[in-house]
């Protein structure tokens, strides 16, 4: 067909790009202040909003037996007063510094995350510092919180991809493993827990010779020394205790579990197993195998199920740390998630099983391994242009026992990596018989479709 | 220093600068540097949005927004992601009332490629449009429909909101995402004319920020975008104006499955660009924003009838904007005893406004929402455009922050007691059909 308006407009060839300039993930200098506390930071020049991330060692595994969530509370509890003022009036000193105070618990431990404008960066790291180190807990505040995360429970597992996750762990581990079971606990576990049980945890386990904090931003008229001595050097704490966590295991033999949600107009895919993690030498050749796979809408799977068959807003494969340590017994969650109309379902896994079988057949194409290293590595300037960015990846290369030029290395293994090792590490993380299929949807409409495909045994739980 | 602003004194511009150009056709363009960090962000605005589709064509815009990446004359199929993430850049698209953007993120040695992308699709993408990529789309829009709204808790309730604040026939009384319907309904003629009436270069503002050689940037945005032609087909949006106040209060109550009953409601408040949406934004974030606020303590802290409470601002230029109320009930907590709350705090904060430690929060809050919105070249692209198409000047976008720390706690005061009444807004109560959380205690040991 042709056009009045392009027929007029003069074409020219695609451009070539220009000579790159140089760009390296920030190298952070690291002290250790006298009470032992670590601390990472980084001047970002331009970067007006600071970002604090603080690395505690409490993993969800230390929770003791029927309290799971005492980790979650604690860490909501460490903002809800302090020796210097009460909840409300630590929320309204925050607020006014313009900063957000966020702390959630998961498996490796507990992380606070501060986010303050640079000039106001003095006070806002006194109020971390004090809930850290003299949090008030009170009776009310920590009775609140607990009927606050009961109340939260309800509005979790009618999310269909909260839902889905929360299934394929209880499916993938053990069930005495912390990792088979909701991370922010249940209504059973959390209905135990008290100022007492959350005071115990925070003593056991919050203390600077364990902690991390790690702070990028512009400095600019900062003296970051001072501030840091005056605030979070004053947290005090016994001397670390080392903590050994157990093994990770997982039983990945293909079977599928229909979380049934009569009349759902569509099917929330989780497709998971365990696999190789940061530790572990194919991480680059799987984090690129599994981009090639699934990372975007142009991979393998949304080029079948998106943009050839329109199941699917998106389908995206992902590896994602549970757990990472120098000793090797870390694992990842390897997944593929998305949703599907209903009607779809059965078709949708269908392709996504031939998506998989034709990866294993054929392999990668150079063509596609180029592509995603381009994009992998070339993405780096652009994904930690903010401070909060940087943060977060170095405190999880902590948190993982990393070293703290690990992202800087990565891109230099990635750059490194070929067609037949993404092709094998990419292989070897979604097996087709080896996979957990977790469908959230009516069962009605498609446990048959679902059966027929014989990707392992069928149940049905209620949704 | 392209960004040495700190955030309290010299808050505003913050030492950014912009420089605006306008091509022969009629395509604006704007332009910022800054050297900091090797990135260029291209922005396009279309000042074409869901205002604009007339009755039984809603949602097309958005899906118009999906063809823009079916490929054009030189770029074939995803050829558009393809080459922008191959190059190592980061994009998208994204459609609402009053607007419709692409924005590609680049190392700052691509910037060309994806100038060349923007001009290819704004110039021919009718030459590579057809009926596979309409029909693919479709679908991927319905499941995009499904996934974000129809299944999901409260998930259509946004739609709900603007159906009840803007009338039958007013322009924004439906949601970008549009009806299924009117999605299944949409043909490849449909999208042509749609194309060939708001898809010009005199329609759209470009941006460009960051790691960029001005005069080269311009003669690259000159060599692609200069020869495609303006022209004037473009139907204005139906008239969006409507009293200040609703006049009196509406009410829907839905049944559904959900997991806890919640009070939502809809405020009509100033159209944005003027002193009052900004002082309408304070006192939203001094009644619902954040930890402090004084809904969130009374609700959350105080009464602990709810779960969650808070309040947020859809500012638009083209009609009132919206104040969104969403308060979720705790455990068998029933709505009128959180309506009853709510309406006290709305007619406390009327009659006496906000304290000045209020302000001061509020405005710091504020404040760094903007410096976050500025933290990034893609950010600053989208703001410089934003001011550029819907106040037609981008400099606004320099000094917003300066405008939102200069209102006053009266004009705050005013405005409440002016827009947050009962007479001026639609509420929407949700009460599960299932028992609601506090009964249904059996679901979680089955995890």
């Amino acid at each position: 067909m042709s056009d009045a308006v392009s027929n007029a407009m003069t074409f020219h060839p695609q451009p070539a790009g220009g000579e790159p300039k140089p760009w390296a993930f920030p190298a952070p200098e690291r002290a250790q202040l006298p009470n032992g506390l670590t601390v990472l930071h980084s001047h970002r020049p331009g970067q007006q909003v600071v970002a604090v991330e603080i690395d505690i060692v409490a993993p969800l595994e230390a929770e003791p037996a029927g309290l799971d969530g005492v980790a979650t509370i604690m860490a909501r509890a460490l903002s809800e007063g302090t020796d210097k003022h009460d909840a409300e009036e630590f929320a309204a000193e925050l607020e006014r510094c313009g900063a957000t105070l966020d702390s959630h618990a998961d498996h490796p431990g507990v992380r606070v995350s501060l986010e303050v404008p640079a000039s106001r960066l003095d006070k806002a790291l006194g109020l971390l510092a004090d809930a850290l180190r003299a949090p008030a807990f009170p009776d009310g505040e920590v009775e609140r919180l607990v009927r606050n995360r009961l109340d939260e429970i309800p509005h979790e597992l009618a999310n269909p991809a909260r839902r889905a996750a929360m299934a394929l762990s209880k499916e993938l581990f053990p069930a005495d493993s912390r990792m088979s079971r909701p991370r922010q606990g249940t209504e059973e576990t959390v209905t135990r827990i008290d100022a007492a049980a959350v005071r115990a945890f925070y003593e056991a386990h919050v203390r600077p010779a364990t902690a991390t904090a790690v702070i990028v931003g512009d400095f600019t008229g900062v003296d970051l020394d001072a501030a840091l001595a005056e605030t979070l050097g004053a947290w005090t704490g016994s001397p670390a205790e080392p903590v050994k966590a157990s093994p990770i295991t997982a039983d990945d033999t293909g079977r599928v579990v229909i979380v049934d949600r009569p009349g759902a107009v569509q099917t929330q895919l989780l497709i998971g197993r365990i696999g190789a993690d940061r530790h572990d030498r194919v991480w680059p050749a799987q984090v690129l195998g599994t981009y090639c796979l699934g990372g975007t809408l142009t991979s393998r799977l949304d080029r079948v199920l998106r943009e050839e068959k329109g199941y699917t807003y998106g389908v995206r494969a992902f590896g994602q740390v549970l757990r990472s340590s120098a000793d090797g017994d870390g694992a990842a969650m390897l997944a593929i998630s998305g949703s599907v109309d209903t009607a779809s379902t059965g078709p949708a896994l269908e392709d996504l099983w031939k998506v998989l079988r034709t990866l294993a057949a054929e392999g990668l194409t150079d063509a596609e391994r180029d592509v995603a290293v381009q994009n992998l590595v070339g993405v780096a300037p652009l994904k930690y242009e903010t401070a909060a960015a940087v943060a977060g990846t170095l405190a999880d290369q902590v948190e993982q026992q990393l070293p703290d030029d690990y992202q800087a290395q990565l891109y230099v293994r990635l750059a490194r990596t070929g067609t037949v090792e993404a092709t094998a590490a990419a292989v070897n993380a979604f097996p087709v018989d080896r996979l957990v299929t977790v469908l959230v949807g009516d069962a009605a409409e498609i446990e048959e479709p679902v059966k027929a495909l014989g990707i392992g045994e069928v149940t049905v739980v209620k949704g | 220093m392209p960004m040495g602003h700190t955030a309290t004194e010299q808050a505003g511009s913050g030492g950014l600068t912009a420089t605006e150009h306008r091509l022969a056709n009629g395509l604006r363009v704007v332009l910022s540097e800054d050297h900091l960090t090797p990135v260029a962000a291209v922005c396009l605005w279309y000042d074409v949005g869901s205002r604009h589709e007339v009755k039984g064509r809603t949602g097309l815009a958005h899906l118009f927004e999906h063809l823009m990446f079916q490929g054009s004359a030189q770029v074939t199929g995803n050829g558009h992601f393809e080459l922008v993430q191959g190059a190592g850049g980061s994009l998208n698209g994204t459609t609402s009332f009053e607007r419709t953007n692409y924005f590609e993120t680049m190392p700052a040695h691509q910037l060309e490629l994806a100038l060349w992308l923007e001009a290819d699709r704004m110039g021919s993408l009718l030459t590579a449009l057809d009926e596979e990529s309409l029909e693919n789309q479709r679908d991927v829009v319905k499941n995009e429909r499904r996934q974000r709204y129809d299944n999901v808790p409260y998930g259509t309730a946004f739609e709900k909101l603007t159906a009840m604040a803007y009338p039958e026939g007013h322009p924004y009384h439906h949601t970008p995402i549009g009806s299924m319907a009117d999605l299944d309904a949409a043909s490849l003629e449909d999208a042509r004319a749609f194309f060939r009436t708001y898809y010009a270069p005199n329609n759209a503002v470009l941006s460009v920020v960051g790691d960029i050689d001005p005069e080269q940037t311009l003669a690259w945005v000159e060599k692609y975008f200069g020869s495609i032609p303006g022209h004037e087909g473009k139907q204005p949006p139906r008239d969006g104006s409507l009293p200040d106040v609703i006049g009196k209060e509406l009410r829907e109550v839905v049944e559904e499955d959900v997991p806890s009953r919640a009070l939502m409601a809809a405020y009509r408040l100033p159209q944005d660009g003027t002193r009052e949406a900004d002082a309408a934004d304070l006192a939203l974030t001094v009644l619902g924003g954040g930890e402090s606020s004084r809904l969130y303590n009374r609700l959350v802290r105080r009464d602990r009838t709810a779960v969650a409470a808070g309040f947020g601002l859809l500012r638009l230029a083209g009609a009132p904007s919206l104040g969104w109320l969403d308060v979720k009930t705790s455990g068998g907590v029933e709505v009128p005893e959180i309506e009853s709350a709510v309406d006290e705090e709305l007619a406390r904060f009327a009659a006496e406004g906000p304290s000045p430690e209020e302000m001061e929060r509020a405005q710091a809050q504020l404040e760094r929402e903007w410096l976050d919105r500025l933290a990034t070249a893609a950010g600053r692209a989208d703001e410089l455009c934003r001011y550029a198409v819907l106040f037609g000047d981008p400099q606004l976008a320099l000094t917003a922050v300066r405008r939102v720390l200069d209102i006053t706690p009266q004009e705050v005061q005013e405005v409440a007691a002016a827009r947050l009444r009962p007479d001026n807004r639609a509420v929407l109560v949700y009460e599960p059909t299932e028992p609601t959380a506090a009964e249904d205690n059996d679901e979680e040991a089955d995890q």
